[in-house]
């Protein structure tokens, strides 16, 4: 926690963030009903980015999955008889 | 029973875990049981490595749920089962509790000196150590309407002094440490006698703390057998919930706070201790858990110390890992939370692991002493005329692994939950998991391990 944490405040629910774009996020999450226009045209900035950003993780994801599984298959044909 | 048989169908188990999801996986997880009739010897480090690895995967798997309409529909989900009040069960209930608490004390201390035939032993280990656990976690707690000690407390004048908010749950969780301390330790698994007297000295100290404090305070913090089983309950599909008996999802009631309070520091070291006391006695009744403690003896230890050295030890290191999990995960994340606060909120998720190896510890237990269980709730002044004990298939025992793999998954899930309930940002929440999920693979591959070992009565006890 750093001091910067305070000054990104809810003013609905009055949490504070660390970031800016998590308290767009948390607007837009937690008070959907509450939010400007301004405000809702950043909520759906910010979840667009993270979505195009979960789209690369996921990638990334599978990709340890895949790993995983043959990683464990391999072993499994070596050491197990 | 046969281990190698043990590891075997886990492997099938663990290896189809791991195939969730992918279509390519199905041919090698049926290639992998053709090959396992011709008895499949997977050495233990691949046995333990692929649980932890099953672990990992699902919550790779989780965390590609990531609509968080879904996440809330799963832990919203409930039905309604009974409306109304059913307080004549609840009456027939508490008299069962009371009575069967009679038996125990009476039987204990005039039934037959062996343990599997008495009733005392039956009831208080097979029945409730075992069973009403169980039961709690599968079905729903039964507890508060058995407790013999409520009935007796709330029909009297009760609540001279408030309970203090700030003791929490510490008191349930220091008496259940001591009450797994006492049942590895002294002979009271053994020796109905002082059974029925440890039985009677719990039963005065619960009832005067539930007469002084108030049950309902009494019960829900301090009383180490109701925390206990409250915190098994909390997995089950089944419980009250304002008046109304509803069901929900296994483990959803995990995601929120613990009933109407603030989850507490106490809390975490509750979920801790349900985890710890059953790798404990778990190791302790290993082959390698017994040549350890000898070992140490050798050393000039005397044996009673070893053993407090390694509870303690153990739960001190147990809970310091999952401290040090929060720490790290909001080292990891930009929050404005504080690691206690995190490790509030998701320590409720142990519970779940708790319950599947309890599971995994207790069902053949269980199963095969239940014949004898249920001699003694028929005939409860008489000693069975033919105690019969069950002997189980081999696949119980990988009943047994599967619960622990299955209580982990749900820890999983319960772990994304809350993770989504607590912060805004997606991939926020993916990322403040990996240290918890870590911790938990860590859990899950000692407690496989220690699954996996031959077993042996704990030396010098």
């Amino acid at each position: 926690m750093t001091d910067e944490s305070t000054s990104h405040r809810c003013r609905v629910c009055g949490r504070s963030f660390p970031t800016e774009r998590l308290l767009v996020l948390h607007r837009g999450v937690r008070h959907p009903g509450e939010l400007a226009d301004e405000e809702l045209a950043a909520y759906r900035e910010a979840y667009a980015d993270e979505q195009s950003r979960l789209r690369s993780f996921r990638l990334r994801a599978l990709g340890v999955l895949v790993l995983l599984y043959f990683g464990f298959l391999f072993l499994f044909a070596l050491f197990a008889s | 029973m046969s281990r190698r048989l043990h590891r075997l169908a886990f492997a099938v188990v663990a290896l189809s875990l791991l195939a969730t999801g992918t279509a390519l996986a199905s041919n090698a997880a049926v290639g992998l049981s053709d090959a396992s009739r011709d008895a499949l010897d997977v050495p233990r480090w691949l046995y333990v490595a692929t649980g932890g690895a099953a672990i990992g995967a699902s919550a790779l798997l989780a965390s590609f749920v990531t609509d968080r309409r879904l996440v809330y529909a799963v832990h919203d989900w409930r039905r309604t089962v009974v409306g109304g009040a059913v307080a004549p069960l609840r009456a027939l209930l508490a008299l069962a509790g009371l009575l069967a608490l009679g038996v125990v004390v009476l039987r204990g201390f005039t039934g037959p000196a062996i343990p599997t035939v008495n009733a005392a032993v039956l009831l208080v280990f097979v029945g409730g150590r075992a069973g009403v656990t169980m039961v709690a976690a599968l079905v729903g707690n039964p507890w508060p309407a058995l407790n013999p000690w409520r009935a007796v407390a709330s029909a009297v004048p009760s609540g001279v002094r408030t309970y203090p908010d700030r003791l929490a749950r510490w008191p349930a969780v220091a008496g259940i440490l001591a009450l797994v301390w006492l049942e590895t330790t002294t002979s009271a698994t053994d020796r109905p006698a002082s059974l029925a007297a440890l039985v009677l000295g719990y039963s005065v100290l619960t009832t005067l703390g539930a007469v002084v404090f108030g049950p309902d305070d009494w019960f829900a913090n301090a009383d180490p057998v109701s925390v206990f089983l409250r915190a098994y309950g909390r997995v089950a599909p089944l419980a009250w919930e304002d008046g109304r008996l509803t069901l929900r999802l296994p483990g959803m009631r995990l995601v929120e706070a613990y009933g109407t309070d603030e989850p507490h520091d106490s809390d975490v070291a509750l979920a801790v201790a349900l985890v710890w006391e059953l790798t404990f006695s778990g190791f302790v009744t290993t082959t390698v858990g017994g040549d350890a403690v000898r070992a140490a003896v050798g050393v000039g230890l005397p044996p009673l110390a070893v053993y407090a050295l390694l509870f303690l030890g153990g739960f001190a290191a147990f809970l310091g890992a999952y401290w040090g999990a929060a720490r790290v995960a909001t080292s990891r994340v930009p929050t404005a939370r504080s690691a206690p606060a995190l490790a509030r909120r998701f320590g409720p998720s142990l519970f779940a692991i708790a319950a599947g190896y309890h599971l995994a510890h207790y069902l053949a237990f269980f199963v095969s002493l239940s014949p004898s269980l249920a001699d003694v709730l028929t005939s409860p002044l008489s000693p069975p005329a033919n105690p019969l004990v069950l002997t189980l298939p081999a696949w119980v025992g990988a009943l047994g692994i599967a619960s622990i793999l299955l209580g982990h998954v749900l820890a999983v899930w319960v772990t994304h939950s809350t993770a989504y309930e607590l912060f805004p940002s997606r991939l926020q929440a993916i990322r403040v998991q990996y240290p918890f999920v870590a911790v938990m693979v860590g859990y899950t591959a000692a407690s496989l391990w220690l699954v996996s070992l031959p077993t042996a009565p704990p030396p010098f006890l």
